[in-house]
């Protein structure tokens, strides 16, 4: 059985580098609006969705796409927040929260009007994967893989470096002296629900990208999405990548001991563990 | 505190008045028969019901143009399941005691069917399904279900026979988590060993975006024919995901799980030689050109032909029997869909053999049913993709 | 359309229960639980398996189930004691989907995805479907009076205000000498029993229950009718629960006026509808239609 370890990490990996970026978008709206918005099941379809629309409607290759994926489910994050979601912060983290439960099927229904219930593949080259060392890995995968990565060190920079990103954290970390610095608490809300979203969708799009995309795309993201932010620390972005590779690994090397009809347990029973010992997460809470 | 929230309250009151009054103002049409459809619409099942739905109303329109039915008109009235047991009983409910449908046609999931079909029976209201599971026939319907779908005792076994006539040597059964899983791998197995047949099994967890880790787990033991279990979504990241892992061997699959919606997302290189099975109709039959041209699909998918078949059975049993409730078409369903009549592909065609003897004959078989509402006499039609389209191979 | 409108009644109920047990976890004690789903399931597979299987009469199995929910409740509490709010929901979540990841996989005790068919209704045999449709409606409305009672009367007492005192401020309630720990052991339970009691109720009712019954959707749903009237008051919570039963199925009938549209199109803008109308309901009355108002006997905690 101990011989397809190997082939269980790598595979494991490559799922946590992919989870991570919609995970990171989660938690990042959570530091700085301090609430988890359900809806990034609902964002994470419509990245999905306007890639594929760029790539198979209009031609574009995959790398554009996912830039496509980015500003709808952006631009959908900021004006659904703006509508609904926004009003209701004052009245507290967990009206806001059921208020994004209620936004995610509004969202997803508009996919499924505009979409239908059909299941639709991207227009990719599909290619067999390679064999080193018995393991395998496919083109596709690494390219993800490098995607991924980049957008984590774009995400990363732009927070260490642009003075959005450092206005997002001095937000994050205490909102009441960033308000005193003269903050404007609004626009940087606006900001991050705009690329928070935008994360998420080019996430939903990465993970869509090696399979069929439907308007339940999302939905079968979240639990693991969730968990990552979770382990990792609610709001703490390097937490939420890190917390993405424990759940990635986790779903993929539990299928050694565990029946892989649990593979969602295992998010689960990760978040546990993790919170049993540290009921912070890994990192705790600092965003950045 | 309860004084101050009455205004509220009695407004709640006369929403709740206007929202159920509502039906006085949809049953204008008065005099029409009417069937509920209630198929998957939304969640897990939803790349099925539309079309399931669609297929129905092809049907019945055809039949409302040629004058109706005892002259009459049938209305459809479609509600979704959801792919929920509790949100298809509430529908169900809907259907048959505001509505007073005779009949509910194409409910998908097995959890669905035996939900609703307590309702069914106790209110002599008949259920058309094309639901699996070997379960649902055997439960106290009286007569008031009737299955399209082969049962997944039979289906299992006969394609797990064509894969040891194919040649193979070492089997795999991968699918989801469903009623019929287990019974699956068990008839694989079982069938495998009188050749002397290894077989490797894995259930998975349906709903995930990638099997990567499956199927490196399967191909461990080097199968060299693959059985899947699942439906058209796990299918298709099922078939890509093996044919990335560089697996040569043969695939085969029920034809509702690779059917043209997994066409549609998958490049044609990842289909081919890809074996399926279904219940046959009979060969150019009438039923099956009638719902390609309903659906405007060249390959029409077993669900839809299912459903079209519920509408017409249904039509014609009603045309039989001269009366419009569930339990006419519960008592004279076998008097039109088998035995020596006249053998009819359509509710419109059949409508003008009647008071004479009929026997339809439809797009997903010949339809004749058993006392316990399985269909018998099934032909398997096993087709192979060549060049991204599924071709007819052989029927057994 | 009286069976009809007594089988909505009965649901009506039956999510009224939900909320109110939701109620009394997120409320009153201020615990947010998304994996209610999970104890709904708990209560109406031990009803439904004592009363099939091992063939006890309804009202054993009912109190049975209504105590494992309990238990369940308990031991969930247990072992999230330190969580906050967020985190919790996330857990509680998971928690709902492993229920349901049980009850689909271990076969030899849920019988596995085929569930559960045949559980018996009270008299059921020797009624009409009308009939027994009306007194399970009767049955149903009586209980979510009692427990609309019983948690009302909670919700006054002094135990209500420290469970209240919690909610507002977990650490100032310890300080002032409340045992924190137990009391949000006990009200998860209390609430855990509702839910647990929502369950039987279905189950004796629908006569057959199966995993994809307990999907995050019902979830959605009760955290909703909760909202949607007023977290913290029984009253809120039974009200939400008809309204977002009105809603649902009021939906089906503005479908059939819409013009004809193409089934998946038709039954999202019934789902849009359905979120579009709660939406607009929160953001009217982001505290609920019925917004919790300290009760009578109690001055100072808000």
């Amino acid at each position: 059985m101990l011989d397809i370890l190997p082939q269980l990490l790598v595979n494991g990996i490559i799922t946590g580098t992919l989870l991570a970026i919609p995970a990171i978008g989660f938690t990042a709206i959570f530091a700085v609006l301090r609430f988890p918005n359900f809806a990034v099941a609902s964002h994470a379809t419509i990245g999905a969705f306007a890639g594929y629309a760029a790539n198979v409607w209009l031609g574009l290759p995959a790398e554009l796409s996912l830039v496509a994926a980015f500003l709808v489910a952006g631009l959908v994050g900021v004006v659904s927040d703006e509508i609904a979601l926004r009003p209701l912060r004052p009245y507290g983290a967990l009206t806001t929260a059921i208020a994004s439960i209620a936004l995610t099927i509004v969202l997803e229904n508009v996919v499924r009007l505009i979409f239908g219930n059909g299941l639709r593949g991207y227009d990719l080259p599909l290619v067999r994967d390679w064999r080193v060392w018995d393991i395998r890995i496919g083109p596709q995968q690494i390219e993800n893989f490098a995607l991924a990565l980049i957008l984590m060190a774009v995400v990363f920079a732009a927070l260490r470096f642009s003075r959005i990103g450092k206005a997002m954290r001095a937000v994050a970390d205490n909102p009441a002296l960033a308000e005193l610095k003269g903050i404007d608490p609004v626009r940087i809300g606006r900001l991050t629900a705009f690329f928070g979203m935008g994360l998420v969708g080019a996430g939903g799009m990465l993970l869509g990208l090696g399979t069929s995309i439907d308007p339940l795309t999302g939905f079968r993201f979240i639990l693991p999405i969730f968990a990552a932010a979770v382990v990792g620390g609610l709001g703490s972005i390097p937490g939420a990548a890190l917390g993405a590779m424990v759940v990635g690994l986790g779903e993929e090397v539990a299928l050694l001991v565990l029946s892989p009809a649990y593979k969602s347990a295992v998010g689960f029973m990760a978040i546990v563990l993790v919170l049993t010992f540290r009921p912070r997460g890994l990192l705790g809470e600092r965003a950045y | 505190m309860i004084g101050t929230c009455r205004p509220t309250r009695r407004a709640a009151l006369a929403g709740l008045a206007a929202a159920l009054a509502a039906p006085s103002i949809v049953r204008a049409q008065e005099g029409a028969i009417r069937f509920g459809t209630l198929t998957p619409l939304t969640g897990t099942g939803g790349t099925y019901g539309p079309a399931m739905r669609d297929a129905v109303i092809g049907a019945v329109r055809a039949v409302n143009a040629n004058g109706g039915l005892l002259g009459r008109q049938i209305q459809i009235v479609s509600e979704d399941t959801q792919t929920s047991p509790e949100a298809a009983v509430r529908a169900a409910r809907k259907l048959i005691d505001v509505d007073g449908v005779a009949a509910i046609m194409g409910t998908w999931a097995s959890s669905v069917t035996t939900a609703v079909a307590p309702l069914c029976w106790e209110s002599k209201t008949m259920l058309f399904t094309v639901s699996g599971a070997d379960s649902i026939t055997q439960l106290p319907h009286q007569g008031f279900i009737a299955r399209t779908q082969p049962n997944s005792q039979l289906q299992i076994e006969v394609a797990s026979r064509f894969m040891v006539d194919q040649g193979g040597t070492s089997f795999a059964w991968i699918g989801p988590q469903t009623p019929f899983a287990q019974s699956s791998i068990d008839i694989l197995t079982a069938v495998a060993a009188e050749a002397g047949i290894e077989v490797e099994s894995l259930i998975y967890e349906a709903e995930k975006s990638t099997y990567r880790s499956e199927v490196d787990t399967i191909l461990r033991s080097d199968p060299d024919f693959i059985q899947l279990g699942g439906y058209a979504a796990d299918s298709t990241v099922l078939l890509r995901d093996l044919w990335q892992a560089g697996y040569e061997g043969m695939i085969i699959g029920p034809a509702y799980a690779v059917n043209d919606s997994v066409v549609e997302a998958l490049p044609a290189e990842v289909l081919e030689g890809v074996f399926t099975w279904e219940g046959a109709p009979a060969i150019d039959s009438e039923a099956y050109a009638n719902v390609q041209q309903i659906l405007g699909v060249e390959t029409v998918d077993p669900y839809s032909a299912q459903t079209y078949d519920h509408a017409n059975l249904a039509m014609l049993a009603i045309g039989k029997a001269g009366a419009s409730s569930g339990q006419a078409i519960h008592d004279h369903l076998r008097e039109i869909s088998q035995g020596s009549g006249q053998a009819t592909g359509s509710a419109v065609s059949g409508l003008g053999v009647l008071p004479g003897d009929v026997n339809y004959d439809g797009a997903s078989g010949p339809c004749d049913f058993d006392e316990i509402g399985d269909i018998t006499g099934t032909q398997f039609l096993f087709k192979r993709f060549e060049n991204g389209a599924p071709v007819e191979f052989e029927r057994v | 359309m009286l069976s009809y409108l007594l089988a909505t009644l009965t649901f009506a109920g039956i999510y009224g229960m939900l909320a109110l047990g939701l109620n009394v976890i997120w409320g009153m004690t201020g615990m947010i639980n998304l994996g209610l789903a999970g104890y709904f399931a708990v209560g109406a597979y031990a009803s439904a398996l004592l009363t099939t299987a091992a063939g006890l009469p309804i009202l054993v199995g009912a109190a049975i189930g209504i105590a494992a929910a309990a238990v369940t409740g308990a031991l969930t509490a247990r072992l999230t004691l330190k969580l906050r709010g967020d985190y919790l929901a996330i857990v509680t979540l998971g928690f709902g989907e492993l229920i349901r990841l049980i009850a689909a996989n271990e076969i030899w005790l849920t019988n596995g995805s085929d569930g559960i068919p045949g559980i018996p209704g009270p008299f059921r045999s020797s009624l009409s479907p009308l009939e027994f449709n009306a007194l399970f409606a009767a049955i149903t409305v009586f209980a979510v009076a009692f427990c609309w009672a019983l948690t009302e009367r909670l919700r006054r007492s002094p135990y209500g205000r420290a469970l209240r005192a919690i909610r507002e401020d977990e650490t100032a309630a310890a300080v002032a000498g409340k045992k924190v720990g137990a009391m949000k052991v006990q009200a998860f339970a209390l609430g855990a029993a509702l839910l647990g009691l929502a369950g039987v109720l279905y189950a004796h009712f629908t006569s057959y229950i199966a995993p994809d019954v307990f999907r995050p959707l019902l979830t959605i749903y009760i955290f909703l009718s909760l909202t949607a009237g007023g977290t913290g008051n029984p009253t809120g919570a039974v009200l939400g629960a008809v309204i977002v039963v009105v809603i649902l199925e009021g939906s089906r009938f503005a479908e059939a006026i819409l013009p004809a549209m193409s089934g998946a199109g038709a039954a999202a803008l019934r789902e849009i509808t359905i979120g579009v109308l709660l939406i607009v309901i929160m953001r009217l009355r982001p505290e609920g239609l019925l917004a919790e108002r300290p009760p009578k006997p109690l001055g100072a905690t808000r």
